[in-house]
């Protein structure tokens, strides 16, 4: 055998560049080196001499001696009436809501003696199930961000609220036209208090729904085929076969936190049966990157694919269908399984094209989706925005001729219009402008009046995401500043009710009132779960008959097709001053606090833009033109773009004007501090390019033409696909598909690594690399609890949420861009992301004469992704405990590999010696070092009250990893005790495990025999990473399984098995 | 990784050794001094003393005795009855008010029952006559505004003025014979010295300085110098970390606290349960310093009015918004400011309910008799602790993590009785091995199963 599938991390892996050589032996990508330090110049300008640095030294040893001798004295301040359900030390629980305009989840809230520090999905209530992506979990920083305005303001001046509430109550009464415009309205309780405005102000008020990304085609297209404006319910559960047309339905398309868990329930090769999911688009998303099959395809094409498959339904649409062979290889295998899965089949299309979306809903028609994988009664309350009504506002206000007062509510329309300067020239031209935003944001800087909302775990909301749903959000702490409830704002400005301050019970009395006007009941019933089911009229019978419509204003080619989408971080921008969320690896790119122009690096090499980087080495800008707007972008090789497309990502480029929206959200310089451009003011990261939307055929348009050229100079970007490289190791990640995986034997997926020895007779046998071992068994096997964890490579998404929860429930320090440049980053949990392409010869093999390498195809065309979550496998042979010096890092009788930091003096000598790179070092004092101070959270006594007390605060100068939660653990183990009982099965999980939406990640007691850990770890599709090195981790894959026909795999595995 | 015990037999003057001596002569010049108080006390008063225990003991609940409470203020209450010739009943009201209110043959128990709006007295039939009476003769001794400090506790309290350490160590022999037995050495190889220069011929030899003779004597006995110097150089680093590892910053740790809070009268006198007011121990890791609400359940009655103490209590009512003229709160709280006592550092995970709950530690093992703890509450060194009645004896200073691990190395944890299924569990496992190896150890080695064997040393059990 001498051909093996190869996985690269990055270009720089695949082609072997010498800095990649150099640099992938290495645990710590280079340090400073001595040269360097004492060349710097200002170190000739300190004036200590030798003889200072020893008084010091002698000082600060005598003043540590000292210091450390004397107790510090600590204050205890008890409550003086303690609430009833806070017990101090104990975590509370409060079931809310997550509404920002975007994401929509039920949650649970972990408070700590009345402080919100960590959110999870609710599993056990409302529709979401649990599922959350990485924005809700991270949205707990934005509570204590400093950044928050912290009062009411006037004309940028603070004010009160009561000289506010009086002045625009004036300018009420006395217009003669009101607009409010709010992102969209999910809130009953809103709804009612909006319907009061009509009322008050009869013929003089309107309401306009505005979402920054828009989904309004969707419902123009359902309106002309069902009469009826709605966007269905849709459920990846009950497809066997999936099609998304540029639709990143796991990562930032609609309800994603809600499709990836339908989505990861039949990615599972065990269960009943496998979704099959095909994948039609330009730029790699999440979703395209998990897909069984994947065709590179342009927007101008995603129409021919659509009208492809629905003449092979024997329809002819009038639309062409004639497809390039590659992308009509991957239609010709849809309309395959398309034909043979009955109307168990879903087809999603992400572009607001409204041609485009009657496509695909004649698609999904003939199909007979409807009422089978699409519930159109349930509908989605979300994404209202109408593309029309908002252009109509946008153009008058632009023109002179607004309303005289305009309200704006979570919405920021300066920033995410396509023609926002000129919009947020418009509002100067309007009497009165109001603007309920938190920051003083791009739009609220335009404002005449601001008046802060709370932020969401201040406030109580009720919601109606779906038609079946009403859900509450309580508050979960006594508010922070000075802000006051929207609802209450827009109620007091009528006069419905009075400022209530900081414990004002307005919203609540409304919002119970609304309740019981639903005719629901109990209340606080509903708090306790967050949600309810409510009653709901079902659409009458004749919308549900389908209306064909005529169909035009489809995408058209162009030279260079530009797709704007979004990164599921960053989305469209609402928080890009959450350092968590900037420092999140994206998921295909693994690029941190930036954005950039995606495209093929086949395409990169032939324009002459550098594929490779480093951290010393950046990566070509180049600029790009669509709509008469320009952008310079660093050129990022994105495998897998389509050919003559890039894609810029949307979100980024906030406070461009120096607008105040919180410090993580500039650019920050190596020694600390903002960089500013020409006017002081801090430079955004990235480049907005929401300028580049097109309204277009009645709707916003995130493709269009545009054209690229080379520009000056290269930049430098921060991205961690090739940090922590495994060297050369190939056992990592293994795949099969499903054809092989059910008619074949383990062998032939998943063979177990063999070593020959000699038996007592003498003869050469192959045994297990276990059976080898340098050391004494470790007793964990049975004694006690062992506890361990698998990893599900098949539904494993990618997402990231779990590293974000990590984040937040172990205190992990961010550590900026310039950091994680160097390799850095602080993550004790990252998603590796592997590509796989075309064979390679084994290790010690020569390549074989058969493979014609030129006409090969190129490999990081289109190659396929794996994603691999990798941190601490607590080896119960761990190579890292040997090295120790000082013993800081020992085995636990429970299989935990446990880190002292208070042991710890820094020789790093086992993140050198751990296989799986997981270890990370301390380098900075983050928490007080001034270069962090723009970056780390816990710099500022505010943004210090996320962290979780029971997990220390690493200082400089220590390793650190994952510990498996340990403190979860430990309190699961007391709960246990203390109730005289058994550790369930069910009673711990990790924070990455709570936070997976597929489910990927199973944590459990192995030595509890009937735990699903345990068996899963002795599933056939288990196996240990890096297994020859046998170290005995706790912790196991599974092999991933694609749904697909791939001949090489196939000979590849097939022919493994028969040997 | 196993810790081996210390065998830390050597006597080095440590810290709480000097402590505890100065504390043992303090406290007994303390029993002394109150011993002759007593001594030249009328016996009359020693009457009244038992009848001041039990009213503390049993009254104190809803009685004051200079204003009313839940009950009625107890001053001249004998006299009362007395008035209206009832006082002998007085006795029987107090056994039991229920069984005199039922005879009918009380006009003013019923009274006393309806004035304070039928809320009933509880029974106190254990009670003899003679304790009745001495407590009704007490309360009567208590003038209004009389001058009996000193003997609520409360007054104790913490005295300040740290005394100079006056204990006298036995070091100072070791010293004087150390001087002679380097004088001896020193002046015996000087009379060695000379006599060799006297009879050696050699003026090579002259020449030889004290250091360069040194050096050649070292250099002929290499053997025995090096491995002499490499013991001494080891041993000076084997005490020094030992000693290093008996440091303690936290033994006699004793912060003034904003309110003179006595212990010994709430949880000695009025035998008030710990978890009362550190309701938290059997839930939380921290045990919860008791809310101003708690405080104010019973000192919504106990103003201490007249008493010592009086100040004290209207600082718990300037915190809970407290107004006792009126009894109402006036809603302008503002909380008590206390000293953290027992500190660990933040690297430290303990749990509280952990060792009361799971362990079944009693709170004396690691905080002392609080029974008897008048002043502010301190850290309490080892040795005071080993004197306390039913305390596993521990040898390295309190609050240091060599004293957490000795006593997770010696505290045993009975596995198999059965009475959590926690452990039951644990147990079940340890016998599933194959050839229960870990089980035959444990069984072994008659020392049953102690925290440690647990995996109690191991440091991700207190440090993450």
């Amino acid at each position: 055998m001498s051909i093996t599938k190869k996985y690269w991390k990055g270009i720089d892996e695949l082609k072997e560049t010498p800095a990649f050589l150099k640099s992938k032996d290495q645990e710590f990508a280079n340090p400073n080196s001595i040269e360097e330090f004492l060349a710097d110049e200002k170190l000739g300008e300190s004036s200590t001499e030798r003889r200072d640095f020893l008084k010091f030294l002698g000082f600060s040893v005598a003043a540590a001696t000292l210091a450390a001798c004397e107790a510090p004295v600590i204050k205890a301040v008890p409550y003086v009436f303690k609430p009833e359900n806070v017990t101090p030390g104990m975590p509370t629980w409060y079931a809310s809501t997550y509404y920002d305009g975007i994401s929509y989840s039920s949650i649970l809230v972990k408070t700590r003696e009345g402080r919100p520090i960590f959110i999870k999905g609710n599993k056990e209530h409302g529709f979401t199930k649990g599922g959350v992506n990485p924005q809700i979990i991270a949205s707990i920083l934005g509570l204590y961000d400093s950044g928050r305005l912290t009062g009411p303001k006037e004309n940028g001046k603070d004010s009160e609220w009561g000289t506010i509430d009086g002045k625009i109550k004036g300018s009420l009464a006395s217009a003669k036209s009101i607009t409010l415009l709010t992102n969209t309205v999910i809130s009953p309780s809103m709804t009612r208090a909006i319907e009061e405005y009509k009322v008050k102000f009869p013929g003089k008020f309107e309401h306009v729904q505005y979402d920054a990304i828009s989904y309004s085609a969707i419902r123009k297209a359902n309106l002309q085929n069902f009469g009826s404006s709605f966007i269905p319910s849709y459920d990846f559960s009950k497809a066997k076969v999936i099609i998304s047309l540029d639709a990143d339905f796991l990562g930032t398309w609609l309800m994603s936190n809600e499709y990836a868990i339908q989505y990861g329930q039949r990615r599972n090769p065990d269960g009943e049966w496998m979704s099959k999911h095909f994948q039609f688009e330009s730029v790699m998303s999440l979703t395209g990157s998990n897909a069984d099959y994947r065709a590179m395809t342009k927007p101008s094409e995603l129409a021919t694919v659509l009208s492809y498959l629905i003449s092979k339904k024997g329809v002819n649409t009038g639309v062409a269908s004639n497809l390039p062979a590659p992308i009509k290889a991957v239609a010709d295998a849809a309309a395959a399984a398309l034909a043979s899965c009955g109307n168990q089949a879903v087809v999603v299309c992400g572009s607001n094209n409204l041609g485009l979306q009657l496509l695909t809903n004649k698609l999904n028609q003939l199909i007979g989706a409807y009422g089978s994988t699409i519930d159109k009664t349930n509908t989605l309350n979300l994404y209202q925005g109408d593309d029309e009504k908002i252009n109509q506002l946008v153009s008058t206000v632009i023109a002179g001729k607004g309303p005289d007062v305009l309200i704006m509510s979570g919405v920021n329309p300066v920033y995410s219009l396509p023609n926002g300067q000129e919009f947020g020239a418009g509002l100067k031209k309007i009497k009165t402008t109001v603007s309920l935003s938190a920051y003083m944001d791009e739009t609220a800087s335009k404002a005449t009046y601001v008046c802060p909302p709370h932020h969401y775990l201040e406030d109580w909301a009720d919601y109606s995401a779906k038609q079946s749903e009403y859900a509450v959000a309580q508050p979960t702490i006594r508010p922070l500043h000075k802000t006051s409830s929207a609802l209450e704002t827009l109620l007091v400005w009528i006069g419905v009710t009075g400022r209530g301050g900081k414990d004002s019970k307005a919203a609540y009395d409304y919002i119970t009132e609304t309740y019981t006007g639903l005719g629901l009941s109990d209340f606080n019933f509903t708090v306790h779960n967050s949600c309810v089911e409510k009653p709901f009229v079902v659409a009458t019978a004749n919308e549900i008959v389908f209306k064909d419509a005529a169909i035009n204003g489809l995408p058209k080619a162009a030279n260079l097709e530009v797709i704007l989408y979004q990164k599921s971080g960053i989305r469209s921008g609402e928080y890009a001053n959450n350092p968590w969320l900037q420092e999140l690896p994206d998921p295909i790119t693994k690029v941190t606090w930036d954005n950039y122009i995606t495209m093929n690096p086949k395409e990169m090499e032939d324009a002459g833009y550098a594929t490779t980087y480093d951290q010393e080495n950046g990566l070509n800008l180049a600029t790009l033109t669509v709509n008469g707007k320009s952008v310079t972008l660093p050129v990022y090789p994105m495998p897998g773009q389509a050919l003559k497309t890039v894609g810029v990502a949307l979100g980024y480029g906030r406070g461009a004007n120096g607008e105040k929206i919180g410090k993580s959200a500039f650019q920050t310089k190596e020694y600390g501090g903002h960089v500013t451009d020409e006017n002081g003011n801090p430079k955004p990261i990235g480049a907005n390019v929401f300028s580049m939307t097109k309204f277009e055929n009645s709707t916003y348009n995130y493709t269009s033409a545009g054209s690229i050229s080379a520009a000056e100079g290269k930049y430098i970007i921060a991205a961690t696909q090739i940090h922590h490289t495994v060297m050369a190791r190939h056992s990592i990640v293994r795949e099969t598909t499903l054809g092989i995986y059910t008619h074949n034997d383990k062998e032939a997926y998943n063979p177990a690594h063999v070593l020959q020895k000699l038996d007592e007779h003498g003869n050469h046998v192959k045994v297990p690399v276990s059976e080898f071992d340098l050391w004494e068994e470790h007793p964990v096997e049975v004694v006690g609890h062992r506890w361990a964890m698998t990893i599900d490579l098949s539904s494993c998404i990618g997402c990231g949420s779990c590293l974000i929860a990590c984040q937040s429930e172990n205190n992990v320090p961010v550590v900026g861009k310039d950091e994680v440049r160097r390799g850095r980053e602080m993550h004790w949990l990252r998603i590796d992301r592997y590509f796989s392409s075309d064979e390679e010869a084994t290790i010690g093999t020569r390549k074989s004469e058969d493979i014609d390498y030129d006409n090969a195809e190129h490999p990081s065309l289109n190659p396929k992704v794996i994603h691999m979550p990798m941190m601490c496998h607590h080896c119960n042979h761990a190579p890292c405990e040997t090295v120790c010096p000082v013993a800081a890092t020992t085995h636990s009788n429970e299989g935990l590999n446990q880190m002292t930091y208070n042991r710890c003096i820094g020789t790093r000598y086992c993140a050198n010696n751990c296989p799986y790179k997981v270890r990370r070092f301390n380098w900075f004092n983050y928490p007080s070092y001034k270069k962090f101070t723009e970056v780390n959270p816990a710099q500022d006594d505010l943004g210090r009250m996320v962290l979780n007390p029971d997990v220390t605060v690493r200082t400089r100068g220590v390793m650190e990893k994952c510990t498996f939660c340990v403190q979860r653990i430990q309190s699961v183990k007391l709960a246990a005790k203390v109730e005289s009982r058994k550790v369930g099965d069910t009673d711990f999980a990790t924070a990455c495990s709570e936070a997976c939406p597929t489910n990927a990640i199973i944590v459990g007691d192995w030595n509890n025999e009937a735990s699903v850990v345990r068996k899963s770890s002795k599933d056939k599709r288990a196996y240990q990473a890096l297994e020859e090195v046998s170290i005995k981790p706790n912790m196991w894959y599974k092999v991933k399984v694609r749904n697909e026909e791939n001949k090489e795999l196939a000979t590849l595995q097939n022919t493994k098995s028969h040997h | 990784m196993r810790f081996k015990q210390p065998k830390n037999k050597m006597n080095l003057p440590s810290i709480y050794m000097k402590i505890t001596n100065y504390q043992l002569i303090k406290y007994f010049s303390i029993v002394f001094i109150c011993l002759a108080i007593l001594g030249v006390g009328t016996s009359s008063s020693v009457f009244a003393q038992t009848g001041e225990e039990l009213f503390n003991q049993r009254c104190t609940q809803c009685h004051q005795i200079h204003v009313d409470g839940t009950g009625p203020k107890l001053y001249e209450a004998q006299k009362r009855w007395t008035d209206a010739g009832e006082g002998e009943l007085i006795i029987e009201w107090v056994q039991n008010n229920s069984a005199l209110r039922a005879s009918g043959k009380s006009k003013r128990a019923n009274k006393i029952f309806t004035d304070w709006k039928g809320s009933v007295m509880n029974t106190f039939t254990d009670l003899s006559k003679d304790q009745v009476k001495s407590i009704l003769t007490y309360v009567d001794s208590q003038k209004p505004g009389g001058d009996a400090k000193g003997k609520d506790g409360a007054a104790a309290v913490a005295d300040g003025e740290e005394a100079k350490d006056k204990e006298e160590g036995s070091g100072w022999l070791w010293y004087i014979l150390g001087t002679i037995f380097i004088t001896v050495i020193l002046s015996v190889s000087g009379v060695r010295r000379q006599l060799k220069i006297v009879t050696s011929e050699s003026p090579q030899q002259e020449r030889l300085t004290y250091f360069e003779e040194f050096r050649e004597w070292c250099w002929k006995y290499r053997k025995y110098v090096g491995i002499v110097s490499l013991v001494l150089v080891l041993s000076v680093l084997v005490t020094l970390f030992k000693t290093l590892g008996n440091i303690n910053v936290m033994e006699g740790y004793q912060p003034s606290q904003p309110i003179a809070f006595p212990h010994s009268v709430h949880a000695g006198i009025n035998g008030i349960d710990c978890k009362y007011c550190h309701s938290s121990v059997t839930k939380s890791k921290s045990a919860g310093i008791p809310s101003v609400n708690v405080c104010m359940n019973c000192h919504k009655h106990i103003s201490g009015a007249g008493k010592p103490y009086e100040a004290e209590v209207k600082k718990i009512y300037a915190a809970a918004g407290w107004d006792p003229g009126a009894k109402a709160y006036t809603n302008k709280t503002s909380p008590i400011v206390w000293n953290k006592v027992h500190v660990l550092p933040d690297h430290v995970y303990f749990n509280h309910s952990q060792h009361v709950v799971a362990g079944g530690l009693d709170c004396k093992q690691c905080h002392g008799d609080m029974t008897k703890m008048k002043e502010a509450v301190k850290v309490q060194s080892t040795a005071e602790l080993n004197e306390v009645e039913g305390n596993l004896k521990l040898s390295k200073p309190t609050l240091t993590m060599g004293w957490c691990i000795e006593c997770h190395g010696k505290y045993q944890i009975n596995l198999g009785d059965g009475k959590n299924k926690y452990y039951e569990e644990i147990h079940a496992r340890l016998k599933k091995e194959k050839g229960q190896k870990t089980y035959k150890r444990h069984l072994n080695d008659n020392k049953g199963v102690s925290v440690a064997e647990l995996g109690g040393w191991e440091c991700a059990k207190c440090h993450y």
